[in-house]
């Protein structure tokens, strides 16, 4: 047996790592199967490329997802795929990181793209490291090789009509040593970061929670949305977990990016790579936000910012 | 009596990092080492425990040789004991021989009820070595935690881990493994005197002679390359004519709606 194998925790992660699995199926001449939690997806699975559905049986209340490890193993160990991609979400990493201990193989985690070398049929695998300053490429030597891929990172496979696969259903999953007492779903903010057409964004430098204002009338004249480093987010709590920008955090490619006493580490400037462009505002000259900026303003962001707001402000009546 | 272990990598800092524009690689060299980030989260954790419920802990991590430094740095920090297993080759583990090498340290004589892991190393940040540990010893792992509690009456603990999709309220029996998250505490700043008593601290020297090969590293790394990013880098003054100059310049690049 053979073949590329996907699990993710979401519909929409699936049906992405089922994009990037079926074009490397196709080149590797082999299958693409994925792992379906509850068999009601499977329809849609075999649409978007899959040849082969493997339903989880549905666990109990208080099992962890994390529970389905051993009956993933022993499908693999007896299915033997050449490659398997997990979801990089929080469950997702757990679950591929002691998949891969239980069956001996290696795993690339948070892999960002892959080619397939057709000489030695193995994955090269890119992944970031040391906060995002180096990309490291990494082969696996053993069988399955393993990844795991974060949302986003490719486009959702489509559906397509007429297609045909296997559905079966892996046995029951044991009882797990972790019991779950609770789920407290997520408050989700109205602010969405990722699909800001131009953010600003709060470091360190604000001194006061309530100094965010300056921030905040900022992004009104430019139409942005307000989000911030992790520090801001976690320790200080100024503003929701969900608009703090960072390689642990949310990966944004907006128009335009305004850093207001933001320091630059390695991890924040990671998720603002992509960013069309980068202005920073901070006291330090030598802060490291300034070498991943395409302008910036030395200089005290309660002078600065207020005079700038005026300025966009003259720019845009103009 | 509740028997901790904090798990911890010494890593290069990556604030000294530099980059050759030129070759694209990452000039390491003259960078300084430090405990992860993270894993003084995993420390400061599990002396909070011992400061509550009383017990011991000992640091333990794997390392090269030439990284005894860090033992003072983490015993300043509150352990008992650490433990610290090196060899001249475990300078660029893979994860599974991380994994390998410390179960086999473990196993061999550090006596835990409950092991702490960082959410993942500042370095190659892979968050793999915690729960990989955890299936290697065959204990419950529960990863991605900010808020800890252990019940002394039945010997559990309970945590909550935060998920993309909300909070996981779990609970597991010791022995069991945690990784954590770094917004679970603050790590102290270790004062004068407990730097000077970290040196005094027992550490056991643990080498590969006494515990066999280090096993096959699975994954390979193939290179590393600096990551690099064109922009233009261009400053303004910080007066009134700058601030104009910086207007313009933006508005010139970015269609503001």
């Amino acid at each position: 047996m053979a073949g590329i194998w996907v699990f993710a925790e979401s519909r929409e992660h699936t049906r992405e790592l089922l994009g990037a699995g079926r074009e490397l199926a196709d080149r590797m001449g082999t299958t693409l199967g994925v792992f379906a939690q509850g068999a009601s997806a499977s329809k849609e699975y075999i649409a978007c490329g899959a040849d082969e559905v493997f339903v989880l049986p549905v666990l109990g209340e208080d099992e962890p997802l994390e529970a389905c490890v051993p009956v993933l193993a022993d499908a693999v160990s007896a299915g033997d795929p050449d490659v398997i991609f997990i979801g990089a979400t929080a469950r997702g990493k757990t679950i591929a990181a002691r998949l891969a201990s239980r069956l001996k193989t290696g795993l690339c985690s948070c892999c960002s793209g892959f080619v397939y070398d057709e000489g030695d049929k193995l994955l090269r695998m890119e992944r970031m490291v040391y906060g995002g300053a180096g990309i490291q490429t990494v082969v696996c030597e053993t069988r399955p090789q393993m990844a795991t891929i974060a949302p986003r990172t490719f486009a959702p496979a489509p559906e397509q009509e007429g297609r045909s696969g296997k559905v079966s259903e892996l046995p029951v999953v044991p009882e797990s040593g972790v019991k779950v007492l609770d789920r407290l779903p997520r408050q989700r903010g109205a602010v969405d970061v990722t699909r800001a057409k131009a953010i600003v964004c709060v470091g360190r430098g604000v001194e006061k929670a309530e100094d965010i204002t300056l921030a905040r009338d900022l992004a009104d004249v430019l139409g942005a949305e307000v989000a911030c480093s992790r520090p801001i987010a976690e320790e200080l709590q100024w503003l929701p977990e969900d608009v703090y920008l960072g390689i642990s955090g949310k990966r944004v490619k907006p128009e335009l990016y305004v850093g207001v006493g933001v320091s630059g580490q390695i991890q924040h400037v990671t998720g603002i790579r992509d960013s069309r462009v980068i202005f920073a505002i901070n006291r330090d000259e030598n802060a490291p936000i300034f070498e991943a900026a395409d302008f910036g303003i030395v200089g005290d962001l309660y002078q600065v910012v207020p005079k700038l707001i005026d300025e966009f402000k003259a720019a845009l009546k103009a | 009596m509740l028997k901790t272990i904090a798990c911890f990598k010494w890593v290069i800092d990556d604030a000294d990092i530099r980059i050759d524009a030129g070759t694209r690689k990452l000039v390491l060299d003259r960078a300084g080492y430090k405990i992860s980030a993270y894993d003084r989260n995993a420390i400061e954790e599990a002396v909070l425990l011992q400061e509550k419920h009383g017990g011991t802990v000992c640091a333990v991590t794997v390392a090269p040789s030439s990284a005894k430094a860090c033992l003072k740095d983490a015993l300043s920090r509150g352990p008992d004991n650490a433990c610290y297993i090196n060899d001249p080759s475990f300078a660029d583990l893979a994860p599974a021989q991380t994994v390998s090498i410390l179960a086999a340290g473990i196993k061999a004589g550090i006596e835990f009820d409950l092991i702490i892991c960082g959410e993942g190393s500042g370095d190659l940040y892979t968050q793999q070595v915690g729960p990989a540990l955890a299936e290697t010893l065959g204990i419950p792992c529960i990863t991605y935690v900010n808020k800890l509690t252990y019940s002394e009456s039945d010997r559990r603990i309970t945590a909550e881990r935060k998920l993309e999709d909300g909070i996981e309220v779990v609970s597991a029996a010791l022995p069991a493994l945690v990784t954590i998250l770094p917004d679970i505490n603050t790590p102290r700043i270790p004062t004068l005197k407990q730097v000077l008593g970290a040196a005094k601290k027992p550490a056991l020297n643990v080498t590969l002679d006494s515990l066999g090969p280090a096993g096959d590293p699975c994954l390979k790394t193939v290179g590393i390359q600096a990551a690099v990013m064109d922009r233009k880098k261009i400053r303004f003054a910080a007066d009134a004519e700058g601030i104009r100059a910086a207007v313009g310049a933006l508005l010139k690049e970015v269609a503001i709606a």
